[in-house]
């Protein structure tokens, strides 16, 4: 049943552009996949392992410029770049991980926030490196050619792919992840942290772990981020904001659940985008009082509820 | 020389505002383990408060703090009693988010109604500085730090010296102790919140005159508090006030010494290394 | 899965259909502002420019035989927003011209969609160098560049006898206007061999530079030059630098937060003789201008400053462009043929003189498409009992400069 769910999906996936042509359209379901990713990878470290993070932001923009920076400097393309980014988060995320898990709960949730500053900060002064607050701005993509046509960069339909396949490459590391050992570590982890250490599992390594893996999926979102809107700047990539949109992304569509991102993404952009054109003013009170309410009736998010309605026929791992 | 006794002072009377809000959060955290990212906004709302007073009724801002003190108080209460009060025992997981969802809401209804426009209070007392042996000294500021050390010492009588405050200091250290004591936690829980949201909504009324009001101010104190209240060490009241000084200090001698644009870097940094290397905080009166 | 992707796609779809203004007939100016969020009094004040500068035109006959309209999104000071609401009033909204932006993070994200989408931007307040100087065809700039703003002050230092600073403090903060602006008046200072005593990047909506102020002081500096993109930092920074007390001849603010009424309303007798040099003040010598200025304050009750002026300014260039442009009916020659028209536009506007072409800006910038009388846009002008009065140069001067402040007990 599941299989035959999942199959569906990803053909939905694959045709939805050849089915909704307008650009803007798409452009929405781009972002959709886009937020999806970063909430996949919030939830990696949010969700399955407990760990808060108020930073998040921090992997999201060093994937975003270390993507910029490789194709600008070094002519990368940022078809390697976006790889490269991923792991340049990745590795930034292991001597932070090794800090701020000594920390424990709401500690670390506040250190997140310092870090996440502190390259913010990093990022606008150092600007031999970044450009300051001026930001990068990419004006034209390296051509690519499949199949021997040259992709088309000003149609949005090479992007909806990109995004569609790390989308789905995304919620298939979620999936592996909840099935794997290291899964069940941190839902251990999660669960109750010395217990888990009390038999046996070694917190930090698995934490690290899953932060490294958490840094990776959000830089290479960042680096998406970079390749679709061409510009970056520090407080655009840095803020505060992003990082708390990836928390309620996560937290809305369901915490520990595979698909659920997914959900707090399509919520998100719906939301934001009926209230935007809507009333004008507002929406970000109600993504406040969303929160609110989702952790008060629903701390499982919406998936999480929604999966609990149709009947628990299969167990947490398997999202 | 003399700029060195300026960023001193400067750097003490700041630090005696940041001080005040620190202690809200702190005592929240110490009777309740609840890391309540709106406090910042308590204290927004404290700063409109003195702000409305001011332009709607005359009312000089510092009066105003009988006002809003009270009137943060039951706010504290009220949101306690219908709002966290269920979400506590979901666990600290999500009673951050709930907290932090609570502080995106406080923000953007404060923004919704009252507009981005800045706003600030005009004093026309407060225009010129006093300058005791040439050292400035803003007026407002002075006020607001008299005021601040009145307050918290109010609030230290008031744990020291009374059978709730003591409650509250019992629940603190031990809340199952307490319980069996015949101590109502909850009702001790909700009169500290009371208590934490009173004192960030006072911070914000003496603040007003010396800064400016925005509705998402509160996103930027809020920061600031944190690193405050790890170096006092969480639930220490003493540690939130010397916690609050270092940190004002720390900011104005960074800015002159070290550098201006990483002076807010500063604040995180020492935050930081305090977390790693003495999470009790600085005094180690903290509790993990 | 999918059955809530495509039920969401339905739902959202409804509620955009439902959001596209209505199908008349009359030729679309898109403009992304901030409507809500913190930018949001901004946003408010170029819709007021946008529609009295809609009904004026459209009073005299509109364009083309057609009716003028902007179409305002909500881009809430975020970048992707704007990429978002950009791409939306282009495909959906099917705009011939884009305007607005407002901050220069979200403009560049403008202009980079636009130029990719072929449609003309008219930029109209946005300051960063970096939006005309990348080159792009489809974007054309009425306002002055960060880098130029400057020029006034410039002038005025090397032009009036014993004004050259005999050291300068420069803070500014750390964006792009703030950085650009900063650059640019320390690359002039330089040339002029003037030494640089402080050169202090702060974080926007700091809220305390008293530790700024403190440094500077001890440098004691001959010019103190602050630039500030947010007002209340620009009322903070003279604030506490007089608090204090820093004393140089000549405290000199750059940014539009040191040009509205509310400087002068939180400082009193703080903001006398401070300097403040920006895009444009308003030439009083020039009756266009007073008539503006009384007909937005009948319609509105405000008095129009920089961003106003700069909005109604850039509707007119628009409908200008638009009267001129040969329109089809088939929407890609029609924004080509609007952008043409641009091209050949000499004009005069209320904010001042347009003609958009390529030459190259004091920091070296090559731009494309910018107005070409940004210079002289520039104006010096100086806070006096409370009034903004332009004091350089002298054609656009109301009153004489007070130098160096007497204010300042040195």
């Amino acid at each position: 049943m599941k299989t035959v769910f999942t199959v569906l999906a990803l053909v939905a996936l694959l045709i939805a552009p050849l089915i909704v042509t307008d650009p803007f359209y798409v452009h929405l379901m781009i972002m959709v996949l886009m937020w999806t990713v970063l909430g996949v990878a919030w939830n990696i470290l949010g969700g399955y392992a407990g760990q808060v993070s108020f930073g998040h932001s921090a992997f999201l923009g060093v994937g975003a410029y270390s993507t910029m920076i490789l194709y600008l400097n070094l002519g990368i393309s940022p078809w390697y770049g976006i790889v490269l980014g991923g792991l340049v988060s990745a590795l930034i995320a292991l001597p932070i991980g090794l800090i701020c898990f000594r920390l424990r709960g709401p500690y670390f949730a506040l250190s997140t926030l310092a870090v996440a500053e502190i390259v913010r900060l990093v990022a606008l002064n150092w600007e031999s490196l970044t450009n300051g607050p001026v930001g990068l701005l990419i004006t034209t993509l390296p051509p690519v050619s499949l199949w021997g046509e040259p992709l088309n960069w000003e149609s949005k339909t090479p992007f909806y792919y990109i995004i569609a396949l790390i989308a789905a490459g995304a919620l298939g590391i979620t999936f592996l992840l909840a099935r794997s050992r290291l899964g069940a570590y941190l839902l251990a982890i999660r669960e109750d942290i010395d217990s888990a250490e009390a038999i046996g599992i070694n917190t930090v390594q698995a934490r690290v772990s899953a932060l490294a893996l958490s840094a990776f999926v959000a830089g290479v979102g960042g680096g998406f981020y970079a390749m679709y809107l061409r510009y970056v700047d520090p407080d655009a990539v840095f803020s505060i904001s992003l990082s708390v949109e990836m928390v309620f992304i996560a937290v809305v569509g369901g915490l520990t659940t595979v698909i659920g991102p997914f959900i707090g993404a399509v919520f998100l952009v719906t939301l934001g985008e009926t209230f935007r054109t809507h009333f004008l003013w507002g929406h970000l009170v109600f993504y406040g009082l969303f929160m609110m309410v989702a952790i008060r009736y629903m701390p499982e998010g919406i998936w999480g509820r929604v999966r609990k309605l149709i009947g628990n026929r299969v167990g947490v791992q398997n999202g | 020389m003399e700029t060195l006794v300026q960023s001193i002072v400067s750097g003490v009377l700041t630090g005696s505002l940041y001080a005040m809000i620190g202690v809200g959060l702190t005592i929240v955290f110490g009777v309740m383990r609840i890391i309540n990212m709106a406090h910042g906004d308590m204290v927004m709302l404290g700063m409109y408060g003195a702000f409305w007073a001011h332009a709607s009724w005359k009312m000089d801002p510092f009066l105003s703090i009988v006002l809003w003190v009270p009137a943060g108080f039951l706010g504290g209460l009220f949101i306690y009693r219908f709002l966290l009060r269920k979400i506590v025992p979901a666990g600290e997981l999500n009673t951050l988010l709930y907290t932090a969802g609570l502080s995106l809401f406080v923000a953007n209804l404060a923004l919704l109604i009252w507009s981005g426009d800045y706003r600030t209070i005009k004093l026309p007392y407060a225009i010129m500085p006093l300058r005791p042996m040439g050292i400035a000294v803003p007026i407002p500021l002075a006020i607001a730090f008299g005021l601040a050390i009145l307050v918290t010492a109010g609030l230290y009588w008031f744990l020291v010296h009374t059978d709730t405050g003591r409650a509250v200091r019992a629940t603190s250290q031990e809340p199952e102790a307490a319980a069996l004591m015949g101590i109502s936690v909850g009702r001790i829980s909700m009169i500290t919140f009371g208590l934490g949201t009173a004192l960030a909504c006072g911070a914000g009324v003496l603040l007003a005159p010396s800064l400016y009001l925005y509705p998402t101010v509160g996103e930027i104190l809020v920061a600031k508090c944190f690193v405050i209240v790890v170096l006092g060490g969480l639930g220490s009241v003493p540690g939130a006030i010397a916690g609050g000084l270092i940190l004002g200090l720390a900011e104005s001698l960074g800015a002159v010494y070290v550098s201006v644009p990483y002076k807010d870097a500063i604040g995180f940094v020492i935050f930081l290394l305090v977390l790693l290397f003495r999470p009790a905080g600085l005094l180690g009166g903290g509790k993990s | 899965m999918w059955r809530k992707f495509f039920a969401g796609l339905l739902v959202l779809s409804l509620f955009v259909w439902s959001g596209i203004v209505g199908a008349q007939d009359t030729l679309k100016i898109g403009a992304p502002q901030p409507m809500t969020g913190p930018d949001a009094p901004f946003g408010d004040k170029f819709k007021k420019a946008y529609s009295l500068a809609v009904e004026e035109i459209n009073e005299a006959g509109g364009a083309n035989g057609k009716k003028i309209e902007v179409v305002i999104e909500d881009h809430q000071a975020k970048n992707p927003l704007a990429a978002t609401v950009t791409e939306k009033l282009i495909t959906q909204n099917k705009v011939l011209v884009l305007t607005g932006g407002r901050a220069s993070g979200q403009a560049v994200e403008i202009a980079s969609v636009a130029q990719r989408l072929k449609t003309p931007y008219l930029v109209d307040h946005p300051s960063a160098d970096i939006i005309t100087a990348k080159g792009f065809e489809w974007v054309f700039r009425n306002n002055p560049t960060g880098s130029i703003y400057p020029q006034a002050f410039n002038m005025y230092i090397s032009e009036v006898p014993g004004c050259m600073p005999k050291s300068a403090a420069v803070v500014y903060d750390n964006t792009v206007f703030g950085k650009t602006i900063a650059n640019s008046a320390m690359v002039f200072l330089k040339s002029k061999n003037v030494p640089i005593v402080n050169d202090e990047a702060y974080a926007v909506n700091t809220l305390d530079f008293k530790p700024v102020m403190t440094k500077v002081k001890a440098q004691n500096p001959d010019f103190l030059l602050m630039v500030a993109v947010s007002t209340t930092d620009a009322i903070l920074l003279t604030r506490h630098a007089k608090e204090i007390g820093v004393t140089p001849r000549a405290f000199v603010g750059f940014g539009g937060g040191f040009g509205v009424a509310d400087f002068a309303n939180e400082l009193g007798p703080l903001a006398e003789n401070v300097f403040s040099s920006a895009a444009w003040s308003g030439n009083p010598n020039d009756p266009p201008t007073k008539a503006f200025y009384e007909k937005f304050h009948k319609k509105y009750g405000i008095y129009p400053k920089e961003h106003e002026v700069e909005g109604y300014a850039s509707i007119y260039i628009i409908a200008d462009a638009l009267k001129r442009a040969k329109l089809t009916g088939d929407l890609a020659q029609d924004r080509e043929a609007v952008r043409q028209a641009l091209l050949q536009t000499d004009m005069s506007t209320v904010f001042g003189r347009v003609k958009f072409g390529n030459w190259a800006g004091p920091l070296g910038d090559q731009y494309t498409n910018q107005n070409t009388y940004s210079p002289e846009h520039s104006v010096l002008a100086q806070w006096r009992s409370g009034k903004l009065l332009n004091v350089y140069p002298k054609t656009n001067a109301e009153t004489d400069c007070v130098f160096p402040d007497p204010t300042v007990k040195r």
